[in-house]
């Protein structure tokens, strides 16, 4: 059962944590209180949170690892609390990761290859739009002139919004 | 016997829907009356034999009839009565029977409505709209039957719709024993509710399409069309965004994130629809009021059924896998197929009649801060919107698993870095076209009709910064844009109003009250724009200002997180009426040393899943959310709490509702009289006004 296992293993590793922050607190006078806030050297479960919510549980795909209570996941978190007890930094943590399991395990691939196709091709397909857009509007522009001789030329013959225009009144004279 | 009812009512709409098809496309081809008569008695024929077919499953489900295979997978002898009916959309067999069972009322319902008004597009209407039956049903009755049974053949028990050779009925009691139960996860209003909104929405979008198909097919290329099926795209989006709600909704209270949209590629799929959608409520106004962008229009309804059908094909067919995702299944194909012809088929039709000089503009775009040209850029934006969610959703990591053979995810990291650009852009859109005129709006009228709803937004980001002491410089940013929207819809309510006052002398609530009378479709919009507008500044307080901690707390010590101190009281196991085991933690959440309220959140252990049920306090302000994520195994004397803290987050519900209602304003039929009705009240009326 993930829920036991993850409190199991919760349990051992906060005796140690545990006791430094009480002896801690005891030292200095202060009032006990429940929290396990981070101090140098202590691995909170928000440290370890922080790093899981960029990565993906091995299981179930698309959830991220800080959020799902798969039993897979609370091991994939423990590794994570080790390796920041340890003295990793994040980015080493997810590089490790990123080597054993692949690039799917983050929100974001690592690989400059896939990371490129994944961030820079949304943006090259909006700047292609942009000038397409461009390119009509520069068009539509030019041809402006053009469409306003026409409108001139064609001024004998009453536009479509005139002639809907004198059908009104005429219907309004008729009521 | 069920089963037999049941099946043998799908095959013969199946059959039904097929010969609608023939007849509808022949008969409209030899111009023959009879035959298109014909075509639409079978296209209404279908909805009955669905009737019959879905009441049976419903009855099947309710009655505990086991030996159905779908009845024994999602329901149980514990399954209370209204999760059983609500089963009926509980796994992909019985969902794509209830999709066709909408479907066919949806068909009826466009036929009988417009059957005598659009009489040159209803063979071809009835063509598409039973094509897409036909298809759904030919899924149903050949790969996904849920009135298949369960069969004894030998040592094995084998599914089947026809009794195989020498099978026997294994025996209720043990099939009852064994039964499944209801997947857990959809044991929630949201949920139940939910999937009909999206299917609602689905379906109702084949309608435009289907007119936008017979408009091409037929060459009755006029807005007939679109003043047809005006209403079914508004009734579609307002289904679909109700369907989104609802689901973000389920996931923050079932699914245990402490938010409510994920990114997830199955919310995407639904997202994208609505997108493209969207887009075409915009811009099919322009080619009603100004004979613009014919071509464009028919891409983006084609574009938007295309999505709704990929967004199916990819949540049921294993493409991608979810919480939210059916099981993978043999339809793939078939739906993958289906998709890619129809999407050639539409695209061809518009390139046919493009090419013959049919689809031309009737007027020239004549100044870039036209509303026509906003409405443009609007489209381009929710495009590109798609497109990037697409991409991060189906794109990139089908591309990278087929050509580079990597699997990657991408998450909310991709999505909160590509799409806010896009997201700001649209609000701005939204703040400024309505301000601009058909036709032509200089720069000087532009600002000025700004000036305004600019000062008060200037006001409301000061008395944000003053009363939230909120100082980030992204934040404001995005409050100011978001908020510029909803006082530009307020600003054009109150100018309207205003203005009616003083020509008429009305009172404030009746000149407001003439005004959504009058028209519904613009000061409704207004309103679902300040829905959206709600729904933004929810989404960036939530988003921007969201706090998590996780603690361990033992029995009687709390902790301070973000102004709420929360104290773990007690721990205790129960049992459910449905026989689930509970673990359930009572805490008490107290602010400025007031207790606000007790709250239980809980484990619940399924026999096939367990499941992580948050408790929340919400206020205006914010949802204090907590989580039960472990505890002591032996007497719980200790417990581990996951907590977060939402800012501004049941402004996203809140604007749903106003969203809905200002989409029901705009959709709600007008009664137009003819002029000899009309004539006596218009001469009463100014003789009042003069006396």
């Amino acid at each position: 059962m993930n829920v036991f296992d993850n409190m199991r293993r919760d349990t051992i590793y906060r005796v140690p944590t545990f006791l430094i922050f009480l002896l801690l607190l005891l030292a200095l006078a202060v009032p006990v209180t429940a929290q396990n806030s981070p101090t140098s050297g202590t691995v909170t479960a928000d440290d370890v949170n922080a790093i899981a919510k960029q990565m993906y549980c091995p299981v179930c795909e698309n959830i991220p690892l800080d959020v799902c209570s798969t039993a897979a996941c609370a091991q994939w978190r423990d590794e994570i609390r080790i390796q920041l007890q340890q003295g990793r930094t994040e980015q080493e943590i997810k590089n490790d990761f990123v080597a054993r399991y692949g690039d799917r395990v983050l929100g974001t691939p690592q690989d400059p290859t896939l990371r490129a196709l994944s961030l820079v091709t949304p943006w090259m397909i909006a700047a292609l739009v942009a000038l397409v857009a461009a390119v009509v509007l520069v068009r539509w522009w030019r041809g402006r002139g053009t469409a306003a001789l026409a409108t001139t030329g064609s001024v004998a013959a009453p536009s479509d919004d005139d002639y809907r225009a004198r059908l009104e009144r005429d219907l309004q004279a008729r009521r | 016997m069920l089963a037999e009812i049941g099946f043998v009512s799908t095959f013969l709409a199946f059959v039904a829907s097929i010969y609608a098809i023939i007849a509808a496309v022949y008969g409209g081809r030899q111009h023959s009356e009879r035959l298109v008569a014909s075509a639409r008695n079978a296209a209404l024929l279908t909805f009955p034999l669905l009737l019959v077919a879905t009441g049976a499953l419903v009855i099947a489900l309710i009655r505990g009839e086991y030996q159905m295979s779908y009845v024994w997978s999602v329901s149980d002898p514990n399954t209370q009565l209204f999760y059983r009916i609500t089963a009926l959309w509980g796994s992909q067999k019985g969902s794509i029977l209830f999709w066709c069972f909408l479907m066919s009322l949806f068909a009826v319902g466009a036929l009988v409505l417009n059957w005598r008004t659009h009489r040159r597009l209803m063979p071809y209407v009835i063509a598409y709209t039973m094509a897409t039956l036909a298809f759904f049903l030919g899924l149903v009755v050949f790969y996904e039957n849920p009135f298949e049974r369960w069969w004894i053949v030998g040592e094995e028990a084998v599914e089947a719709a026809l009794i195989p050779a020498g099978a026997v009925a294994p025996s209720m009691q043990r099939l009852a024993e064994t039964a499944n139960g209801l997947n857990p996860l959809l044991r929630h209003f949201g949920m139940i509710i939910h999937p009909p909104m999206l299917y609602l929405g689905f379906v109702a979008f084949t309608i435009p399409f289907a007119f936008a198909m017979a408009a091409l097919a037929s060459g009755d290329l006029s807005t007939n069309w679109i003043k047809a099926t005006r209403r079914w795209s508004l009734v579609a989006w307002l289904f679909l965004a109700l369907g989104l709600l609802l689901g973000g909704r389920w996931a923050y209270d079932v699914l245990g994130w402490g938010g409510y949209w994920g990114w997830d590629p199955v919310e995407n799929a639904a997202f994208l629809p609505w997108l493209i959608g969207t887009a075409f409520l915009h811009s099919v106004m322009i080619q009603e009021k100004r004979g613009m962008l014919k071509v464009w229009n028919m891409f983006l309804i084609i574009g938007t059924f295309s999505a709704v059908i990929f967004g199916t094909f990819a949540t049921r067919s294993g493409l991608i896998d979810s919480v939210h995702s059916f099981a993978r299944s043999e339809i793939g194909f078939p739906m993958f197929f289906f998709w890619a012809a129809i999407t050639v088929i539409s695209v061809g039709l518009i390139l046919w009649r493009w090419n013959r000089g049919e689809l031309k503009d009737e007027h020239p775009f004549v100044n870039i801060l036209s509303r026509e040209s906003l409405f443009v850029l609007n489209n381009v934006v929710f495009v590109l919107l798609f497109v990037a969610i697409f991409w991060g959703s189906f794109g990139a990591p089908v591309i990278s698993e087929l050509f580079m053979g990597e699997d990657i995810t991408l998450g909310q990291d991709y999505f909160l870095r590509v799409t806010p650009p896009l997201f700001v852009a649209l609000y701005i859109l939204m703040g400024v076209a309505p301000l601009s005129a058909w036709g032509a709006t200089s720069l000087r009228r532009l600002g000025k009709a700004l000036l305004v709803p600019l000062a008060l937004t200037a006001l409301f980001l000061v008395i944000i910064v003053v009363t939230q002491h909120t100082s980030d410089p992204g934040a404001l940013f995005g409050y100011g844009i978001v908020s510029l929207a909803g006082f530009v819809a307020l600003y054009e309510t109150y100018r309207g109003a205003s203005a009616r006052r003083r020509s008429i002398g009305e009172s404030w609530p009746r000149a407001v009250l003439a005004l959504f009378t009058r028209n519904r479709r613009r000061y409704g919009g207004y309103i679902v724009h300040l829905g959206i507008t709600i729904i933004g500044i929810g989404v960036i307080g939530s988003t921007l200002f969201q706090q998590t901690t996780q603690r361990t707390l033992a029995v009687g010590e709390s902790v301070d997180f973000g102004g709420y101190t929360l104290r773990y009281d007690n721990f205790t196991n129960a049992i459910a009426d449905d026989g689930r085991q509970m673990q359930i933690a009572d805490v008490t959440l107290i602010r400025n040393g007031q207790v606000l309220t007790t709250m239980r959140p809980r484990h619940d252990i399924y026999p096939t899943q367990p499941m992580t049920i948050a408790a929340s306090y919400s206020t205006l302000e914010n949802d204090f959310y907590v989580l039960l994520v472990g505890w002591e195994e032996t007497n719980a004397n200790s417990a581990t709490f996951k907590m977060y803290i939402n800012p501004l987050i049941n402004l996203v519900w809140w604007g749903g509702l106003i969203l809905i209602l200002g989409t029901l304003i705009g959709a709600w039929p007008t009664e137009t009289l003819p002029v000899t009705l009309r004539e006596p009240a218009a001469v009463n009326g100014r003789a009042r006004a003069k006396a």
